[in-house]
């Protein structure tokens, strides 16, 4: 069978939206990292994109200190064997990971960025921009580019910088709410 | 006719689950195909074969009466949800039977899908990457439309099963899903399908302990994912998407 090969998907398809087929996006999204790979490992910071050395204790403590309820480590560890991207960075003297970031998504239309954390003692000095840059520098290499995330009214202006534009088009991000479910309240 | 017809249909489903099977007919709608994805759509055309028996003797009251799967239990209720079900069944003026079977373990033939997402106007999107998403997804949810003339057997592998609702959810298995590509038939809609789609999907995701169930909605359907339980913008929290073509 012959499958019509029309190169990079470009259409975005969010539940029940229609719209008709937006131009082809060429692959020259400027990749330029804010801050070059050199800048950060000069000043004791790695990066890692696979689970492997991750300590989730440390992990966890960082989600906790930034105010994250604190998870299950083998519920985390479930997570992140099926999470298709991520970034952490470890900070060399410690070997503790500093700042984390992951990526869901079906491999090809779609991406979510979940758990976008840097460790309170190391905000500021830009880890949490090379995290993003990064992850999604590798989402867009690999032909995702509806990469979406759900922000707190706080970081807005930490996404915005980044390229994320909040409703665009009025499309809302939305969450199941177990309370909201009227046929639950029977029973309540 | 029917009763050697059944019987075959037996031997199949003998053949399927490979244990013994004291009943006529399969007791319920409960059943879990588990079939290896390569021959499920043969099997299930003879598993339904079976299926007809029961349905005809038990649920349908007069042939006119639309049938309706109980409502969905809430999610304390311990039995889990069948992996594929009947939703509805209806006979229409001519003697034709009509289910809408949900399915949540079903194989998708992609070239329905393609031919789905047309038909609610869709942009094309490659066949290869379409079936890489699916395959891709932590759960797909559809709805096929079984059509059976009075009197008819059904016969063929896919005959009279077409695919008329589909949506389908990302997950890392252990906190968070998004729904995703959620459609019904143009023909099929404003029959309550979509709702019932949604609902199945959520509560499959609850059951495996899911808690954090997500979706983009469209301005236009905010207000039909509302009714289902979901929320906007909770707490203040925004959806964002990076540089969005808009």
């Amino acid at each position: 069978m012959i499958l019509p090969l029309r190169g990079l998907t470009t259409s975005r398809l969010p539940s029940l939206h229609h719209h008709k087929p937006p131009p082809p996006r060429t692959a020259t999204i400027s990749s330029a990292l804010s801050i070059p790979d050199e800048a950060l490992t000069s000043r004791g910071f790695t990066f890692h994109r696979t689970p492997q050395n991750l300590n989730l204790d440390h992990l966890n403590s960082v989600f906790v200190a930034v105010g994250f309820p604190r998870r299950d480590p083998e519920k985390i560890k479930v997570a992140l064997e099926h999470t298709d991207s991520m970034l952490w960075v470890e900070y060399e003297k410690t070997k503790k990971p500093v700042a984390f970031a992951r990526a869901t998504g079906d491999g090809v239309f779609n991406a979510i960025i979940w758990d976008v954390v840097v460790d309170p003692s190391f905000q500021g000095i830009g880890l949490g921009r090379a995290v993003m840059e990064r992850l999604v520098e590798e989402l867009v290499s690999r032909g995702i580019v509806n990469i979406a995330l759900y922000s707190e009214p706080r970081v807005l202006g930490f996404y915005r910088p980044l390229g994320f534009v909040a409703d665009p088009d009025g499309i809302k991000g939305m969450v199941y709410s177990r309370k909201n479910n009227k046929k639950k309240s029977q029973f309540l | 006719m029917q009763t050697s017809s059944s019987a075959s249909s037996l031997c199949a489903v003998d053949c399927i689950f490979n244990r013994s099977n004291q009943q006529p007919y399969p007791s319920s709608f409960n059943f879990n195909l588990g079939l290896p994805t390569g021959s499920r759509k043969l099997k299930v055309s003879k598993l339904n074969a079976g299926f007809w028996e029961s349905i005809r003797s038990g649920l349908i009251k007069n042939n006119t009466t639309q049938v309706i799967e109980p409502p969905s239990s809430p999610e304390e209720e311990e039995e889990p949800l069948p992996q594929e079900f009947v939703l509805v069944e209806k006979t229409l003026p001519d003697g034709t039977v009509e289910q809408i079977i949900f399915s949540s373990g079903a194989e998708v033939d992609i070239y329905d899908l393609q031919a789905l997402c047309d038909k609610v106007g869709w942009p094309r999107r490659p066949l290869s990457k379409l079936a890489a998403a699916l395959k891709n997804s932590y759960m797909v949810a559809t709805l096929h439309s079984v059509k059976k003339s009075a009197g008819e057997e059904l016969t063929g592998p896919s005959s009279g099963k077409k695919l008329i609702g589909m949506a389908r959810a990302t997950s890392d298995h252990a906190f968070n899903a998004t729904i995703w590509d959620v459609l019904v038939d143009p023909s099929y809609q404003g029959q309550g399908l979509g709702k019932a789609l949604i609902e199945k999907i959520i509560r499959a995701l609850l059951q495996r302990d899911i808690g954090n169930i997500t979706l983009f909605a469209d301005s236009k359907v905010v207000e039909f994912y509302r009714n289902l339980g979901f929320e906007p913008d909770p707490e203040g929290i925004k959806g964002m998407f990076w540089y969005p073509r808009f």
